[in-house]
């Protein structure tokens, strides 16, 4: 409320500090979990607990590069493919698709656009089996193909939904003058509309990749080989297995985030802007 | 030939745009639908699922799961679930949303990393509260004592009532960042002017938040909830890794429920019916936002 108002030099300081305890302890988890992972399983069973690594260990890091269960690397790899597939299907379908809802009054456009929306409110357990029968079908069951697929799904609601709004605001008058200097609809759209809704299909890009990196269920039910899972399902996995492993479980967690993280770093105005344009996700 | 020319010379030419990605969502998405309606009609378990005889057997599923104990228990928790999420996500949301719409310096690095925790795989989230929450190393268990509130270690995650807790916790933690940006978008666009001229006809603080915030920003509250529910009502990841629904099913949602009964009983149609239960709920709401949504088009 009041944000315009000036604070006065002592309102800032006490705002400052308020903000940095809430942040310190809002991001404990995260904190935490970084901590630990550089602890010895010893130190990690230490009470009362340190709060920080007396002694450095980085073992459960190492680790995952080596064979054998815990090696994390190459379901990072694979999370990275399924990622990067789910993102490419989802960008390609859903840019032409969302311009065709914000441009054109097309003859059951108040269908496909609601059919969008119900797709977005779907939980996975009512796809799961289906697909799955659907995969051993089609016979991608089992491989990476058949997480890109599903996990896509997430993607495209999404996408058509924002980039729609982004098309919307794009002045008619732009296009218009495009078609004067001899444009064709498709040269125009690929030459003067997607570089205008640039940021827009960034944002898809960066949602639609997050969507199947969090992934756990798709990739969980339709991949069975432990080798080809993505990195979620390689972490339920381990939890099921060796429950209270802590020092390479909190390491695990690090690895899968650090996509997140740099994501975060690069491209955090984008994501607020996703945000708050789909309005997805709670 | 013409015909067809004519046909797409003008609006329907959006049709042309729009095909791929509705053909890809109809093959993936419309068609499991039906296929999951379908499914939960029948008696298919690990015995027929590939070949074998699939016979309709009518409402027998649904009549199955609403006398069964488990998938009631499900029902309820995944209001309770739902309901308090909602609750706390949202009030922790809206002050930390004008906490940070004050223009002090690091207002906005700060709110920009309080981001972090909703970008998060659930898996991860997950494991990270399951460590905190553990009886013996977690360190909830160790702040809580060491401030003398608790004298024993409690059993968080294997006592049926701290479990819920405990996801409900987790969840929220989740939500906060998502409920405190879409508040702050609202908060900046109410005029200032109408704060100024409340101040000059003495209004306090409390007056202005109900008399002048919360009725402004009454359209972005509304959409925050029931999208805040929807996202709610169908979390899974989080709750099946931290407890699986355990322990003795307490914390079981409906869609864990529908998906241990699918892959882990292999009854699927019974796990199909659990899954339009959920579904038809989650569409019920949705209509609201549908409406909210659908509204802005015209």
């Amino acid at each position: 409320m009041e944000s315009e108002r000036r604070l006065s030099k002592r309102e800032n300081i006490i705002c400052c500090i308020v903000a940095i305890v809430l942040l310190l302890v809002l991001l404990f988890p995260l904190f935490w979990t970084f901590i630990t992972s550089l602890k010895t399983e010893q130190e990690i069973f230490q009470i009362p607990p340190t709060w920080y690594p007396h002694i450095l260990n980085t073992k459960s890091y190492a680790a995952q590069i080596e064979t054998g269960d815990f090696n994390m690397f190459s379901s990072f790899f694979n999370s990275f493919v399924i990622s990067v597939g789910a993102m490419v299907i989802a960008v390609v379908l859903a840019v032409p698709a969302s311009y065709a809802i914000a441009r054109y009054k097309f003859k059951c456009r108040k269908f496909v656009l609601l059919f969008f929306l119900v797709s977005q409110m779907l939980p996975v357990s009512v796809l799961l089996t289906p697909m799955f029968i659907m995969f051993k079908g089609i016979h991608v069951y089992n491989t990476w193909i058949s997480a890109i697929l599903a996990d896509a799904t997430i993607g495209i609601p999404f996408s058509v939904l924002i980039l729609k709004n982004y098309f919307a605001s794009i002045p008619q008058a732009l296009e218009e003058a495009a078609y004067i200097d001899g444009c064709t609809r498709l040269s125009a759209f690929f030459r003067i509309l997607i570089p205008v809704a640039k940021p827009g299909v960034i944002v898809c890009a960066v949602f639609s990749f997050l969507y199947a990196w969090g992934d756990l269920a798709y990739g969980m039910t339709f991949i069975l080989d432990q080798q080809k899972r993505p990195i979620t399902a390689g972490i339920f996995n381990f939890m099921g297995q060796y429950g209270t492993k802590w020092s390479y479980l909190t390491a695990f967690a690090i690895v899968a985030i650090i996509p997140v993280v740099l994501i975060f770093i690069f491209m955090q105005k984008y994501i607020i802007s996703g945000m708050t344009n789909g309005a997805v996700k709670g | 030939m013409g015909k067809i020319k004519e046909f797409f010379r003008y609006d329907n030419i959006g049709l042309l745009f729009v095909m791929p990605a509705f053909i890809y969502m109809a093959i993936f998405v419309g068609y499991p639908i039906v296929s999951n309606i379908s499914l939960s009609f029948k008696d298919v378990s690990v015995r027929n699922l590939a070949n074998g005889e699939q016979n309709y057997i009518g409402l027998a599923n649904y009549i199955e799961i609403f006398s069964d104990e488990v998938f009631r228990k499900a029902l309820v928790n995944t209001l309770i679930f739902t309901i308090a999420c909602l609750v706390f996500q949202f009030l922790i949301g809206f002050c930390l949303a004008l906490f940070f719409n004050k223009r002090f310096k690091v207002a906005k690095p700060v709110r920009g990393l309080l981001m972090i925790p909703w970008m998060m795989p659930m898996t991860v989230t997950a494991l990270m509260f399951k460590f905190m929450f553990s009886t013996d190393v977690g360190i909830i268990n160790y702040i809580l004592k060491s401030i003398g509130l608790i004298k024993e270690n409690i059993e968080w995650l294997t006592t049926p009532g701290t479990a819920m807790a405990a996801v409900v916790i987790a969840n929220i933690w989740i939500g906060i960042p998502f409920n405190t940006i879409l508040l702050s978008t609202g908060l900046t666009t109410i005029p200032q002017e109408l704060y100024e001229s409340a101040s000059v006809d003495g209004a306090n603080k409390i007056q202005k938040l109900f008399n002048i915030t919360i009725p402004l920003l009454k359209p972005t509250i509304e959409s925050i909830l029931v999208l805040g529910f929807i996202y709610t009502f169908k979390v899974y990841d989080l709750v099946y890794v931290m407890t699986e629904g355990g322990p003795v099913n307490s914390t079981h949602l409906l869609s864990t429920y529908s998906y241990k009964l699918s892959f882990d009983m292999f009854q699927y149609s019974k796990g199909s019916a659990v899954a339009n239960v959920l579904f038809l709920i989650l569409l019920a709401v949705g209509m609201l936002y549908i409406k909210i949504t659908m509204e802005g088009e015209e």
